[in-house]
């Protein structure tokens, strides 16, 4: 919220400098983004009297002028089509600053001296509604008279500062300048001085001029309405314009500048009708009628519903309330009785109402943020009053005000010690006062108790804890003292969950992958890519109401199209390979938790790509991770629709599916625009943390030697290898230690569809040291087992 | 030639070629020529035969007395060879130390969870538990609870994705204290670390979804002085002792009071600079005095118990660690990224 600082100091001192009151006000409890000093934008401009104007002999539109600037004349080339001699304008002299830093130099304009420049408004920052001229096109021209050479900034109102206010939303009283006055005397320790607001009036009754009937009091607690008659429709004064230029508004005319003049000083909106065009002087507040439509000040048709609150003549709704008039009672030039309205609304409702529509105003912003019933009488009388001190009609002195259940005042008993307590400052009960006071609340002191009066306009403040921050941010934070917990001793540590993902980067990054963090949510079309049927389970998907964009529209149902993504992206991007992982939650709209909330299912994916990666790289890290967890696998060949379907895998523990490892189908490839092969495995984290196991204590080591025996079987090359080693493992007994692959060979010496595989045994025992025969025995079974179960034969 | 005047020879000869001799190979050669089964001096030993007896046992000893002093000589020289030997291999074995080579390769953490550990490092040495919710919430726990009522005007900074009228995507990591104070009794002491999502559009300082640690803790008679205590050890712990922190006013739904926190800025260390814009301090944290209405609607004794809770954005903590100037980065999952990354 802008607001001038000429028009704050109206109603508290600023007696320190700009950066000084920015970081008191920030300290105690006001935002103020910045200070912009809008005087030195313009500097070195004075005003000038044209006391010739010749042509320019090689130009057919620049004139040379003679221009007196009071201690000297200036000769000054301009193109400006509408100087003439006598007329008083601004003239930048040499080395004077225009708005943008720019900085006006003597030269030559096609060959003849020019010692300044003439400005229009625009080059000074000065719209025509804060000083009329005579538009953009040409040099601004003063309207009265003023001395040569004199300082333009103060004649044009842009000699001030502007303080950009950010306002807590609890403090809906301090979105105006009374409001900001008001924290600025406290904090500053000057004082607050509200104007004395009077009216003198008119006599004449409401009811001549106007019907005022509320209907649903319950969204409008308060209406007040008067009436202005023989209305004479100006421009504003200067320093009525130049104060809504500061706070960012358009100066329009005396009585609408006045509206907007009350709101940004009261905080109040204010609207005025033209009672000429309120149908039949009937004003009825009331919810919308079905189907009721409405066009609005901007020109466009609404449908209402019945929950949102209108402002009707007796037949249909001319505004809706608290968010934007209706277009025919509109103030014009020809306005000659003006009806303003102060009023209260259901700040929810508003709410409710300006999001509906998509319609947000100044006003409804105001009131969804909360504005004070108690005050609006003022503020309509403020209005009235700036009416007659403008001479911008008669006001009635009849009001209408219609607020049938006025909110108590609140009253609030505070322990002095308690508040200390809670904000750990020793502040003495006295001082509390002292700072209530100022903040405008009534205090009675009694021993420890604080009987605190809320000012009507701190909706905000409803109990002791409220009371304890006023005070302790007016005292100042900068008392607040250190201290360590102290109680109970608590022990410290970290959820199970964090363990676990702690351990699984551990090992992951010591493989050489990096972590990544995916979106949650993705564009449902992924699913297409990822060649999923229709009934895949993973197509249902949680979708936002509100997304940001269709590209970011479901919950991940599955962590497998973002990880595609993001190689995808480094391929792009010319990394030569890759190995990455996540760790997150994917949504399952099937499943629920007792609160009624989707399951949310901790997973892991593992993505890979790169010369030095393969099915086997990212299966092994896969199994090394589990293992490291305590669960042991088994591999078998299995393919989701987006893998390749001949190199892909499920790893199985408890006969429950731990992970998914492939390498990617190529449509898949090409639908993410991979180039190069690409390996995904996805973990599922939830049934890692059901299957892992402690650790478990060591053996001792082998008092005995092994027997190691190589064994060559030439078999199918359809029979899985893994497969055959569990087998072998089974066969082999207590007895066989280990048995490894170290061979698979194809080739010449091979029928067609055959392999011979190489596997490397060692055989031991605990208690002695094994003979052949022990060892033949064990080989015999291992062999027989592996004729029987694939038809395998030792190699010749 | 006679018997002397043979041994002569070969010794003589064995000198001769032992001063030749360059390789294992060739010496063991020559052993075998001279010394071997076949060898000459071997066959001087079986013609003793012809010598008479008187002769023989003088003979016999010279020519064993010969034949432990070549054998000594050619131990020695074998000896030299074997240690030239061993050193022409380690010559020939000798690598380019300095060649690149595939060779070793740690990946990292993201930054966001190498903040979260640290900051979670920190605080659980102070007693306090870690707690996880989820991140698809009711309206109820993220909002209600929190003293942000339906159509409140505060809602509006924290702009929210919904599912429904009372499931949303929750925008801090508060619904995880409301689930914890209206299950546990006090004291309590945990933090809340994870994902929360705002409707804000990507650019460089926004993301629709950001990592937060929120901490809460009630007991009897906490007061606001232990909340600057524990946040002046988090300052501390975390960028070093000479970070200092600072309280302003503020207002949160959930605290009263309530004060942003900013710290001493971590670039420059106070001076001012362009990171804090020249004041010498940044925003980092927001806390306060739980508000006793939450208290209250959790079925907590708000005259018995007070508490503190506090909330710091986690990429902000990890842009000002790594110096981070875009927020994207943190989400694109770049290697070029990525792998500037170390273990910190």
């Amino acid at each position: 919220m802008k607001v001038p600082m000429q028009w704050l100091k109206q109603y508290a001192d600023v007696p320190v400098s700009a950066k000084e009151y920015e970081e008191q006000m920030i300290m105690h409890g006001t935002g103020v983004e910045g200070i912009e000093d809008v005087a030195q934008q313009v500097q070195n401009v004075v005003v000038g009297r044209v006391l010739s104007v010749v042509k320019h002999e090689n130009s057919d539109h620049m004139v040379i002028c003679q221009v007196d600037v009071g201690d000297e004349v200036l000769q000054i080339v301009t193109g400006a089509p509408n100087v003439f001699e006598g007329a008083l304008v601004p003239v930048a002299k040499c080395g004077a600053v225009l708005p943008g830093g720019k900085r006006i130099q003597k030269g030559k304009l096609r060959g003849v001296d020019s010692n300044g420049m003439l400005c229009s408004g625009p080059e000074l920052n000065v719209p025509v509604d804060l000083y009329p001229s005579v538009g953009d096109e040409g040099i601004l021209i003063f309207q009265e008279d003023y001395p040569l050479g004199a300082d333009v900034r103060p004649i044009l109102g842009i000699d001030d500062q502007i303080v950009d206010f950010e306002i807590l939303a609890n403090r809906p009283d301090c979105q105006c300048v009374w409001g900001v006055a008001r924290e600025t005397a406290v904090t500053l320790g000057t004082t607050f001085r509200k104007p004395e607001i009077s009216v003198r009036g008119v006599p004449g009754k409401m009811d001549d001029f106007v019907h005022i009937d509320v209907r649903d009091t319950d969204l409008c607690p308060r209406y007040v309405a008067r009436v202005v008659k023989n209305v004479r429709i100006a421009p504003s004064p200067m320093w009525l314009r130049r104060a809504l230029h500061g706070c960012g508004v358009r100066s329009i005319n005396n009585i609408v500048d006045i509206t907007n003049y009350v709101m940004l000083e009261t905080g109040h909106p204010m609207h005025a009708f033209d009672l000429a065009k309120v149908r039949n002087g009937h004003i009825v507040v009331r919810r919308a009628n079905e189907g009721e439509t409405i066009v609005t000040l901007d020109g466009k048709e609404r449908a209402l519903s019945t929950e949102m609150l209108v402002i009707a003549d007796q037949e249909h709704a001319t505004g809706i309330a608290g968010v934007m008039g209706g277009e025919e009672s509109e103030i014009t030039d020809g306005t000659q009785t003006v009806m303003f309205e102060s009023a209260a609304f259901d700040h929810a409702n508003i709410r409710v109402t300006s999001r509906t529509l998509g319609l947000r105003t100044e006003s409804s912003g105001r009131f969804e943020k909360g504005v004070c019933a108690a005050t609006a009488r003022e503020a309509i009388d403020r209005a009235c009053q700036l009416v007659e001190m403008l001479q911008a009609g008669d006001v009635i002195e009849d009001v209408v005000d219609v607020y049938p259940n006025p909110a108590p005042i609140r009253v609030i008993e505070a322990s002095v010690q308690r508040i200390c307590r809670r904000i750990s400052v020793d502040v003495p009960g006295e001082t509390m006062k002292q700072i209530l006071e100022s903040l405008s609340f009534g205090v009675e002191l009694n021993g420890d108790t604080l009987r605190v009066t809320v000012p009507r306009f701190r909706e905000d403040v409803e109990r002791e804890a409220d009371i304890s921050e006023e005070v302790l941010r007016i005292y100042g934070f900068e008392h607040l003292g250190s201290t360590l917990l102290r109680g109970e001793t608590m022990p410290g540590k970290r959820s199970a969950h964090m363990h676990l993902t702690d351990k699984v980067g551990r090992i992951l990054t010591g493989m050489g992958m990096y972590e990544i963090k995916n979106f949650s949510f993705v564009s449902p079309k992924l699913l297409d890519q990822l060649r999923l049927s229709a009934d895949d389970a993973r197509r249902h998907q949680l979708r936002l109401l509100n997304p940001l964009g269709e590209d970011t529209s479901v919950m991940r149902s599955t962590l497998a199209p973002s990880m595609l993504q993001t190689l995808s992206l480094n391929q792009s991007r010319g990394n030569e390979q890759g190995m990455l992982f996540e760790i997150a939650p994917i949504f399952d709209p099937d499943a629920h938790t007792s609160d009624g909330l989707p399951d949310e299912h901790q997973m892991l994916c593992i993505g890979a790509y790169g010369p030095r990666v393969d099915f086997y790289t990212v299966r092994d890290a896969a199994m090394e991770l589990l293992r490291q967890f305590g669960i042991a696998c088994e591999v078998a060949p299995a393919a989701e629709p987006y893998h390749h379907p001949g190199r892909a895998a499920v790893l199985c523990a408890d006969e429950a599916v731990v992970a998914r490892v492939g390498e990617i189908h190529p449509d898949v490839l090409e639908s993410f625009g991979l180039s190069r092969r690409a390996l995904l495995a996805e973990i599922d984290l939830r049934a890692v943390e059901k299957l892992k196991r402690p650790m478990g204590e060591v053996k001792p080591l082998p008092r005995f030697p092994a027997v190691t025996r190589d064994l060559a079987l030439v078999m199918d090359e359809t029979v899985p290898v893994g497969t055959v080693l569990a087998s072998i493992r089974k066969a082999g007994g207590a007895l066989l230690e280990s048995a490894e692959v170290f061979d698979v060979y194809r080739g010449a010496q091979m029928l067609a569809g055959q392999k011979s595989v190489a596997f490397s045994l060692a055989f031991r025992s605990p208690e002695r040291t094994l003979v052949d025969e022990d060892v033949n025995a064990v080989m015999k079974k291992i062999l027989s087992t592996c004729e029987r179960e694939y038809g395998a034969q030792i190699r010749a | 030639m006679n018997m002397h005047e043979q041994l002569q020879q070969i010794q003589q000869e064995l000198q001769d070629q032992l001063r030749q001799i360059q390789d294992s190979g060739a010496l063991e050669a020559l052993r075998l020529k001279v010394l071997g089964k076949k060898g000459s001096l071997t066959q001087m030993l079986r013609s003793m035969g012809q010598l008479s007896a008187e002769e023989r046992p003088a003979m016999g000893q010279l020519i064993n007395k010969a034949r432990e002093d070549m054998s000594a000589r050619l131990d020695e020289v074998a000896r030299r060879i074997q240690e030239a030997e061993k050193e022409a291999r380690l010559r020939d074995e000798a690598l380019d130390v300095t060649l690149p080579s595939s060779g070793a390769h740690q990946g990292c953490m993201h930054p966001i969870s190498m903040v979260i550990d640290q900051v979670t490092d920190v605080l659980t040495g102070m007693g306090f538990e870690v707690v996880e919710g989820p991140e698809i919430e009711l309206d109820h726990y993220n909002f209600e609870l929190m003293n942000i009522p339906k159509n409140h005007p505060s809602r509006d900074a924290q702009d929210t994705f919904y599912f429904d009228e009372n499931m949303l995507l929750r925008t801090h990591t508060s619904p995880v204290q409301a689930r914890i104070m209206t299950t546990r009794k006090p004291p309590i002491r945990i933090i809340c670390p994870g994902r929360v999502y705002r409707a804000d559009e990507v650019d460089a300082t926004h993301s629709p979804v950001f990592h937060q640690m929120e901490g809460l803790v009630i007991d009897e008679d906490v007061t606001m002085a232990d909340l600057k205590g524990t946040l002046d050890v988090f300052a501390k712990r975390l960028y070093g002792e000479d970070i200092r922190t600072r309280f302003r006013p503020s207002f949160f739904p959930f605290t009263e009071p309530s004060a942003e926190v900013d710290l001493t800025c971590v670039a420059c260390h106070g001076k001012g600079c362009r990171v804090c814009k020249g004041t010498g301090w940044i925003e980092v944290l927001g806390s306060g005095m739980v508000n006793p209405k939450v208290l209250e609607m959790c079925g907590i004794d708000s005259s018995r118990y007070s508490g503190f809770a506090f909330g710091v954005g986690m990429e902000r903590i990890a842009m000002l660690r790594y110096g981070i100037t875009d927020m994207r980065m943190l989400y694109e999952g770049d290697l070029r990224f990525l792998s500037q990354l170390r273990a910190d």
